[in-house]
This record gives structure tokens, sequence and C-alpha cells, in this order.
């Protein structure tokens, strides 16, 4: 019998094994009590417990030796402090948002000597710091935080005034250093490192995940973006509209390339022009689209089978749909096949298709295209439209041609996007998708139908009866169509005949494969004002088409879109050498 | 050697079990000491190079900043138009590869250029050109 079977059987094994060994050793000692040695027994004893002091102490010396040679193992970086967020960057690595090293301004007036030399110094250096607070700080007994965000060189010229109880502490800000390019897209952060609108918002986790350096490819570019803010800005320069949105997407992949407002707003003082410029009209303003609406309910027209392009409908006398009388704002008076339905953006041949559509297809249509829900995207602030609440022949007359229903220019490119990617509904994103990502979505329409929209689009903008004829860029093959929607007046209960939503829907180019990256442009313009250079009017074709046509021409070359001009007739090399009529290249 | 014979035996009075104990000691003291020293200089470096780096890397991000700045697209576009006059290319000045044997054996105007000097014998022969 041994001490060890004497213990629980439930001790784990080690346990068990250090009890049989101690009961070993003491069996020794009685061993050598035994035999008369006594003086052995307490050598023994001492002996165990110096070799257990020796181990215990090796291990601790071979334990500090080895944790004072290797250090920490885990690197603490400097960069990631609370709050922290990475970079955010173009398609292209170009930066768009960033956090800097600043410093914050402390005063301990327990340290300060001259009172009244530390104020001046501080109302010379901080002009913008109102006087009320340098003087209650100063006047305070415990240390007080003056002020922050002060760069690096304001830093260094206070600092160099040598002023006892002046102390600075670092701390990120967030800089974007674009100003107000992309602003709405990019959006602002507070102080805290907390997202407040835009892509800071959206994709606050990612950022967070990636702060000490990391970045965030966004899907737009910066050259497309400029492009687009210079363009919609002599558009507002010329119209003098209330509000303006520019957007640029690919409808293959959903990618937003650039995102314009007008009026813009700085996000490094994102309060400073008050709320209203803030607000991204593209994501957040509901808007009655009018005439670009006519190519969704074509595009159902066409999916259905209920036309095809050669249907006619009889636009001679205004049509009796619901509890509206229809008029076309440009009346042909003539029977109209479905393309030129189209061209002449007619409201009654477009009521006429939509009355054979009917109400729960239609319905059903715009629900598969994303246009009764917020448009799926990655923005918070993407707002719901308004939509009819019953869908009876009135709602159905209205909708066909962009009234009685208000949506988001987002919404609206996403659903352009279904009608000219080959059908499928793609939600937009902010995000960089990988090159060649291949993306998905629900299919609304078949790829006969967005093959012969893309068609019908181009026909609108390329030939002369078209309404888009101003949004063409050589060698592009543009597609497209107007919009102008007259606003609902609450004053006379009615829509007013002289505030409207003017707009053009583009697409380029429409030639090549359906499975092709494409690219949809949206001008907007707010309650656009005519000028003499339009002919008093201020509808989609005469104010939006030409911005669209222009930046199209613009920012095809930066999204590899290659000019195809119709081949020149074959010219014998010696004439060619001779005299070329029409110098190609325009004399390069 | 017997285990009681580690404590009885001496060497100069000393027990042997007593010297070997006393040579650890102090070995393993010398030994802790040596090695809290160096890694103590080698923490202080490794702390001044990551100092030093992470210096480095916020004025990189801000010289990254800096450059994104200076680059906005409106003051570029804005410099080009002021003190250069660029402005968009025209469509009709865009050429492709294929295009380019086309381009070449099409005449442009360019301006004519300047005479070729004359050799120094027809330079004495007409002075006047020279001088004129």
């Amino acid at each position: 019998m041994s001490l060890a079977d004497l213990m629980p059987l439930r001790l784990p094994p080690a346990w068990r094994w250090a009890g049989e060994w101690m009961w070993r050793v003491e069996h020794a000692f009685e061993r050598a009590r035994a035999a008369g040695r006594p003086q052995d027994d307490a050598r023994l004893r001492i002996f165990v417990v110096a070799v257990v002091f020796a181990l215990v102490f090796l291990v601790l010396a071979i334990g500090a030796a080895h944790s004072a040679l290797s250090g920490p193992t885990q690197r603490v970086d400097a960069l990631a402090t609370p709050g922290a967020r990475g970079d955010l960057v173009d398609r292209n690595g170009a930066l768009l948002a960033v956090d800097l090293k600043h410093w914050g301004l402390y005063v301990d007036p327990r340290e300060v000597w001259d009172t009244a030399g530390t104020r001046a110094a501080l109302t010379a250096a901080l002009p913008d710091l109102p006087p009320k607070r340098i003087d209650k700080a100063l006047a305070g007994e415990k240390r007080t935080y003056l002020a922050g965000g002060l760069t690096p060189e304001a830093k260094d010229r206070l600092f160099a005034l040598g002023l006892p109880g002046l102390i600075f502490e670092p701390e990120e800000r967030r800089v974007y250093p674009l100003g107000s390019t992309a602003a709405h897209l990019i959006g602002f952060s507070d102080t805290g490192g907390v997202g407040v609108a835009g892509a800071e918002r959206a994709l606050g986790d990612q950022l967070h995940k990636t702060a000490g350096g990391g970045q965030v490819p966004l899907a737009i570019d910066v050259r497309v973006q400029a492009v687009l803010e210079e363009e919609l800005g002599k558009a507002v320069a010329e119209f003098q509209p209330i509000g303006a949105v520019g957007l640029v997407t690919n409808v293959r992949t959903g990618e937003i390339l650039g995102l314009a407002n007008w009026p813009d707003f700085d996000p490094n003082k994102p309060g400073a022009g008050g709320p209203g410029p803030q607000k991204n009209l593209a994501a957040a303003s509901v808007y009655e689209m009018g005439s670009t609406f006519k190519a969704f309910t074509v595009a159902i027209g066409l999916d259905t089978g209920v036309a095809t392009p050669q249907s006619t409908f009889d636009a001679r006398q205004p049509f009796q749909l619901g509890y509206r009388t229809i008029h076309d704002y440009h009346a042909a008076r003539k029977i109209l096949s479905l393309v030129e339905v189209f061209q002449h953006s007619s409201n009654i041949g477009t009521a006429k298709l939509a009355e054979s559509i009917g109400a729960q297809r239609l319905q059903k249509y715009f629900d598969g295209m994303g246009l009764t829900k917020r448009a799926k995207v990655d923005l918070v602030e993407s707002a719901s439209p308004l939509t009819p609440r019953k869908w009876d022949m009135d709602a159905v007359a209205s909708t066909s041609f962009g009234h009685g229903m208000n949506v988001t220019p987002l919404a609206l490119a996403g659903a352009y996007g279904a009608v000219l990617n080959g059908g499928r509904h793609v939600p937009l994103t902010i995000r960089k998708r990988a090159p060649g990502a291949k993306v998905d979505g629900p299919r609304v329409f078949s790829e006969a139908t967005s093959a012969e929209m893309l068609k019908i689009m181009r026909a609108n903008v390329a030939d002369p009866i078209g309404s888009g004829g101003k949004a063409d860029a050589p060698g592009l093959s543009v597609g497209g169509k107007t919009g102008t929607g007259e606003k609902y007046d609450p004053a006379i209960r009615g829509y007013s005949t002289t505030r409207q939503v003017s707009s053009f829907a583009a697409v380029f180019p429409t030639e090549g494969a359906i499975g092709d990256d494409r690219y949809f442009v949206l001008i907007l313009l707010d309650e656009p004002k005519p000028s003499a250079a339009t002919y008093g009017y201020a509808t989609g074709g005469w104010v939006a088409a030409p911005a669209a046509g222009r930046v199209i021409d613009r920012i095809a070359g930066y999204l590899g879109v290659p000019r195809r001009f119709a081949p020149p007739a074959p010219t014998p090399a010696s004439t060619l050498a001779a005299a070329p009529a029409e110098p190609l290249g325009g004399g390069l | 050697m017997s285990v009681s014979g580690i404590f009885t035996q001496r060497v100069r009075g000393f027990r042997v079990v007593e010297v070997v104990a006393l040579g650890l000691l102090a070995v393993t003291i010398l030994g802790v000491y040596l090695a809290k020293t160096m890694a103590g200089s080698e923490r202080a470096r490794i702390a001044a190079l990551e100092s030093s780096i992470a210096d480095e890397k916020a004025r990189i991000r801000l010289l990254d900043a800096e450059v994104a700045y200076l680059e906005r697209p409106r003051r570029v576009s804005r410099l080009a138009e002021t003190y250069l006059g660029l402005k968009p290319v025209d469509a009709k000045r865009e050429a492709t590869v294929e295009t380019l044997a086309v381009v070449a054996a099409t005449p442009v105007s360019l301006p004519k250029p300047a005479a070729a000097p004359q050799p120094a014998a027809s330079q004495a022969a007409a002075p006047q050109a020279v001088t004129q």
C-alpha cells in the first residue's frame, strides 16, 4: 500500500504522480532512519529542498533571460489610436481621406508665469479662438483644453514661443485633401472618428479595421469625378438651378464612378455652409423624373411582348386614362411607332403602351428594377421613394411617363442599369469591385430587350428627330433619354409649368456585346432657368443633354472606351498620299 | 560517490556542494545582469528606431496628403488653363494605333522650318543672307 493508493481516484494523473513521488521520498527518509543513520535523513531533506529551489531559480533565470532578450512579441502601432480610421482612396489609389497627426492645445494656469503675455501671444497665434475662451482658461485653476486640430506648423509656432503652461497632446484628425471634390460620396466623420455621412459612415467598420495605414478603395475615379463636377458646374452657372446632380455608373458592375451634387461643401469644414449643402441630393432627394421613365415603360412593353419596335400608337388626340387626360409636350399629332414614341417623348403613346401592359405587370417590373424601394446602395442616406398608394389606371398613366412617383437619382441609375446591362438588377455600390468581377443580380429583362433598348436609346441621340441629339459625342455611340418633370406646386394644387426637374439619362457605348462594360451618365438640374441660348427652353434636352455629352466626351478615355468611327471607304494608296480632302486625326 | 558524499566531501575546508552552489549562483547573477543590461540597451535602440519609423510614416502620410491637396483636379485644371492655355482634347485630335499610318500619310500644315545654315563657302559668297 502506498500514499497514492489512499488518494482519491478522481484526482488527475499529474497529481497522483506527484503524490507517489512524495511518498517514495518520504519512504527513503524512513529507510534512512530505520538503518540508524538519522543524519542522512536530515541531509536528504535539505538536498531535496535545495534541488527544488535550484530548479525554480533556474526556470526563473531562463524565463527572465528569454523575456529580456526577446522583447515584446506584439508591436503596438503608434497610429492605432481610438477613433483612428484607414485611408479612403479612389479606384486608382488617389488619396481621398486620411488621418493625420494634429495637436491639441491645453493650458495649465498654475504653470503660467506671465498671464498677460500668454494671453497676448495666444490671441495673436490663434486669431480664430474667441478671446473669452482664452481668458477663461487662463483664469481657471486646472488644466483646460483650449484648441484642437493644430497642424504641426501651428504647433511648432506656438511651441517656439517658449511659454510655460502650454501643453500639447497629439490627436488624430481626419483630413480630406481634395476639399469639396466628391464630398457627398466621401462624406465626413466627427472629431471622435465616427462616420457621419457618405462612405465615411457606410464603411465605418471597415475603416476602423484598417486603421494605422490601411486603405479602403472606393469605386470612384477622381478624374471622372472632376470632369463630372466641372461640367455640372458649367450647367449650374448657365441655368441657375436650385440643385443639381451628376452621376456616372458602370451598369455591368453597379460601381459608382462619379457622384456630384450642387451645392457642395468642404468636408474639412462640413458645417461652414449650413446643413443644406451637406445633403446628398443623389441619394437623399426624391424627384418626379418625368420622361426618363419612358425608357422603363418601353422596355417593359418589349419584354412582356405587348409591343415591338414597329408597333404603332395613335398620338393624334389627347388620351383619357383613369382620371387623367394626357397631352404631348411636343405634339406630333400622328400615328407613331414605338421608337418614334420614344424619340418624340410622347406621353400619349407611352400611356397607351402602359395601358396595354397593365397595372399589375407595370408594378411587378418597377419592383424588379428597385424603383419602389430605397435604392440598394451602401450609402445610408439612400431615401425611400414616394410610390402610388394604389396601382390603378390613373397611377399607370402617371408613372408610365415619370409622374406620380418620386425616386432618387441613384434609384433611377440602378433601374437604368437593369435596362442596359443585359437585364439584371445589379445593386449600386461605392466600393471598388475586383477587375473583371462577375456581378450577378435578379433578372428583370431579357438580354434581347436590353439590346433593343440600347438601339432605341442610340436612335434617340443619333436620329435628327430624337430628343437627345445634343448629348452625342463623336465615335462613342451615345444613347439617352431626356426627362422634364414638372414639379408639384402645393399653392396651385397642381403641376407648375415654370418649375421643373430637367434631366438626361445617357449610356455609352451602345455598341458592343451585351455583357461589355457600359456606362450610365445622369445629369439632373432642379428648377433650371432658361437662357437666350436655349431659346427660352429649360427642358432636359436643352439644359442637361449637352452637359451629359461633354462629360461622356471627356471621360471615355479615362474609362478605356475607344472611339469607333464608321470605316472610311477604301482609298488607293496613291490618292491617299496625294491629297486627302479632310486630314484625319486633326493634323496630329 | 554516494549521495551523502556530496554533502560530506570538502575542498580546502568548504563542502563541494556549497562551492558548486555558490558558483552557480554567481554565474546566474552575472548572466541575468548581463542579459538585462544588453537587453535594455537593445530595447532602447529598438524603441528609438520604432519611434523614428513612426515619425517617418507620419511624415510620409503628411506629404501624401500634401501632394493630393496640390493635385486637386480643380486646382490643376485652373492652373493648366490659366498658365498653359490647356483645354480638354478635342475628339478630332485623338488617334489610335490603327489610324497612325493614315495620320502619317496626311499632310499637315506645320510652320515652315528655318532656312538651313549655309556652308562656309557659300556664306562668303552671299554675306547678305547672314547679315540680314
